[in-house]
């Protein structure tokens, strides 16, 4: 008894040094809200504010339920006079714990015409962050200013949650807040709020240091307490409002970018709205702990198959992720040696304990698994009944956590922490189109597209002069940046570059639409595929204007496409035999970038509807960057015109 | 003469199953089955060369190297791959499939393919 409350004693006070340490960051962001004079310093130091709150408040609850339980165990001791154990009856089997991570959050916007003609002058800017939550844990990102150029707002930052249970719940809540009001002019609603806190002052302390008191058992002190703690002293400076919202849980798992519905709060009207599409794209992974950590491990004896009387042989054995990992010694998996075999453990595996041998004392366990329509089934032996015993607990937990934590138990899902530095050819602005082109209203589609292809004409030759605008880079490959982890999973098995290419890595600032780019270099381009055109066909799909699968376009730029092939630029796609020549493949960016960037701000759910995986066969519309990095390739290696689809990969 | 050849029609509609298992070559750092797949859910049928029904998605071998694990196993160039280690391949992905053929931690492979093979469906239809 006296253990259970000296660990609850312990979790109190973890908490309350939480709480002191928000307090005090919160003060600290107070003091520098009041001291900042620059807009920028100002919005962070708002949300830092913000943060410190949301994370009081969450503590602040946590705090509230851990003595809500305390007094319910009370009663509930005095009434029975029975010890109530603090974990609940013990036949009930947790699953494991594992890491999730949120990452590449994308949201797109969508923005009207009318906006362009919105305030003349300057541009109508709003700061914008997330705020992610699971149970007790409350992460931001990063600040984004967001103004009418942008065509999504994405967070490159990478947030994992080390301790969550299966059946966690992440809220993503996004956050804006208007970046042009005068801070400094007094309000009414502000007076009225320094006005609420000065009166309560006294006894919101009180309620405050009663809800501190690790004796104290009455739940709603500690509520009221937890709602007065909230406004905190009253601050001159950004407020940020609630923009949307949404929950991701298990269901949202998966090893490639999804998308999802947003719950938008607030409407045209006040002056921290962002006209959101309304839905988010991000990348949710999970790697349960049973997956990653070995959940058991010990000598084993395995039963030979065949022979009589039967023979065993001594292995370690090690349980982790969805194997049995058996090697001939303890060194051998200390030394990261091959195992001697591999038994998989996974949903379709059946495991039970039985007592076929009549010499040994010991029991043993039959682990069945299905190979190609067989059964094949491996008996093992441990030393003693209480090994045996445990590695039956092992088994069933492992069962257990494979049906709490479900996909996630299929592989290994990788969760990558980005790197430090920030490659040097980002952009600073995220990178848009309609930042550099003018195009005014009353220009119909084949205006722009010949405006376009105007551009990228100069582009060309401005690029092979060494100088090109800051958008380029969208289409240019660059050394590091976060698509290189992937990049380098396919690389070992496709060693082939173009040749030619000045270019070497991918980088994709936007990482929906090229997400599926990553794997460009990909087993489609091993030189042993069997038709001479196959090589290239891993380029072929961006080029296939007429696959089905291609995003929606407006029906009148198809038609301009359309023509603007049949005049003889698209020859160069159809057929696969003639060398293009330059001139004729300036035109084939044009083709391509338009879809792109029209298609943003007719459907942006094209754009986050890429929920392709990284592998070669994803052709999800991305015609982005792909023609324009091939186009140098195009010019050299005529065979990649091949439109043809149908990937081959060696195994 | 017709009942021969609505016999004959019936096993030509017929496929033959294989098992064919396969010993993965170790090759430095990568362990190879020594044949090429084409095909999958996200592909385009139309342009399998070896399905008979073009709305085929399923995966198929293209090509088998010559003295490779894949060729030593009996594995033949268009066969169509049903099952690898008891995982389904008829409803997969281009790159699920190949992801289940190279497993890292698995050293030999056991698929169940299917083999359209005239002669010996006239065969059989002779027996």
């Amino acid at each position: 008894m006296a253990s259970v409350n000296n660990s609850k004693n312990l979790r109190d006070s973890d908490i309350q040094k939480k709480i002191d340490h928000e307090i005090r960051m919160r003060d600290g962001a107070c003091k520098l809200l009041a001291a900042c004079s620059q807009r920028d310093q100002a919005l962070e130091a708002a949300k830092s504010l913000l943060t410190c709150n949301t994370r009081i408040m969450a503590y602040m609850s946590e705090l509230q339920r851990m003595k809500e339980a305390q007094v319910m165990q009370r009663v509930a001791r005095r009434s029975d006079g029975t010890r109530s154990s603090d974990a609940g009856p013990m036949d009930d089997r947790l699953p494991c714990k594992g890491k999730v991570a949120i990452s590449d959050l994308r949201i797109p916007l969508m923005w009207k015409d009318t906006e362009y003609f919105k305030n003349k002058g300057e541009l109508h800017r709003c700061a914008v962050f997330c705020l992610l939550q699971v149970g007790g844990e409350i992460h931001d990102t990063d600040m984004v200013m967001v103004d009418r150029t942008l065509t999504d707002i994405c967070f490159d930052n990478t947030i994992v949650f080390s301790e969550a249970s299966p059946g966690f719940e992440l809220r993503v809540e996004l956050y804006s807040c208007c970046s042009e009001e005068d801070y400094s002019a007094g309000s009414a609603p502000r007076k009225l709020a320094s006005k609420l806190s000065s009166s309560l002052g006294r006894s919101a302390g009180k309620k405050l240091r009663v809800a501190m008191d690790p004796g104290a058992c009455s739940p709603t002190s500690n509520a009221g307490a937890a709602t007065l703690l909230l406004p905190g002293p009253a601050v001159a400076g950004p407020k940020y409002h609630l923009l949307a919202h949404t929950s991701l849980s298990l269901s949202h798992v998966q090893d490639s970018f999804r998308t999802h519905d947003l719950s938008i709060s607030g409407n045209e009207e006040c002056s921290y709205w962002v006209p959101l599409y309304g839905s988010v794209c991000c990348r949710l992974a999970a790697q349960p702990h049973c997956m990653t950590q070995q959940m058991m491990s010990g000598c084993l004896k395995v039963k030979q198959l065949g022979g009589d009387p039967p023979s065993w042989t001594n292995v370690y054995g090690v349980l982790k992720g969805t194997n049995l990992f058996c090697y001939h010694r303890q060194e051998d998996m200390e030394a990261n040696v091959e195992p001697a075999f591999t038994i998989a453990i996974n949903k379709e595996t059946r495991i039970r304990a039985s007592e076929k041998d009549p010499h040994s004392k010991a029991q043993s366990i039959c682990i069945s698994n299905q190979y190609g329509g067989e059964e094949v089934t491996h008996t093992l032996s441990a030393d003693s009944r209480e090994e045996t015993h445990r590695w039956m607990e092992a088994f069933w937990q492992q069962f257990c956590d494979m049906s709490q934590w479900k996909q996630c138990c299929d592989d290994l899902m990788k969760i990558e922490l980005p790197s430090p530095r920030k490659p040097a050819l980002v952009t600073s602005k995220q990178g848009s189109l309609y930042h550099e082109i003018v195009i005014d209203t009353s220009d119909d589609i084949s205006t722009v597209t010949d405006i376009l292809t105007r551009r990228m004409q100069e582009l060309e030759l401005r690029s092979q002069l060494g100088t090109s605008p800051p958008w380029m880079s969208l289409f240019e490959e660059s050394p590091g940046g976060p698509r290189t982890p992937r990049l380098a999973r396919h690389s070992p098995r496709s060693p082939h570059r173009l040749p030619h290419s000045p270019l070497s890595s991918l980088r994709c600032p936007w990482p929906g639409l090229l997400s599926s780019d990553a794997s460009l270099t990909s087993d489609s381009d091993s030189p042993c595929s069997t038709s001479p055109c196959s090589r290239h066909r891993g380029w072929a799909e961006p080029l296939s204007l007429s696959s089905p699968r291609f995003r929606p376009r407006t029906l009148s730029l198809d038609a301009k496409l359309s023509t603007l092939r049949g005049r003889g630029y698209g020859g160069v796609l159809q057929c696969s035999c003639q060398p293009p020549s330059s001139s004729s493949l300036a035109p084939i960016p044009a083709q391509c970038v338009p879809q792109a960037t029209l298609s943003c701000s007719s459907s942006t759910s094209s754009n986050s509807s890429s929920e392709g995986s990284h592998s070669p066969s994803s052709l999800d519309g991305t015609p982005f960057s792909r023609p324009s990095s091939a186009r140098r390739s195009l010019r050299n290696l005529r065979a990649k015109l091949d439109p043809r689809n149908w990937l081959q990969s060696q195994v | 003469m017709s009942s021969f050849l609505s016999q004959l029609h019936f096993q030509l509609s017929c496929a033959l199953q294989q098992r064919i298992e396969i010993c993965k070559l170790r090759q430095g750092e990568h362990l190879i089955l020594g044949f090429s797949i084409g095909g999958g859910i996200d592909q385009d049928p139309g342009q399998n060369p070896f399905s008979e029904d073009k709305s085929d998605k399923g995966i198929y071998v293209t090509r088998v190297t010559p003295g490779g694990p894949a060729e030593v196993a009996g594995l033949m160039m268009g066969d169509k791959v049903m099952q690898v280690n008891g995982w389904d391949m008829t409803m997969v992905t281009h790159d699920q499939a190949r992801k289940r053929l190279t497993k890292k931690n698995e050293d030999i492979v056991r698929l169940l393919v299917t083999r359209k093979s005239l002669e010996q469906a006239v065969r059989h239809s002779m027996m």
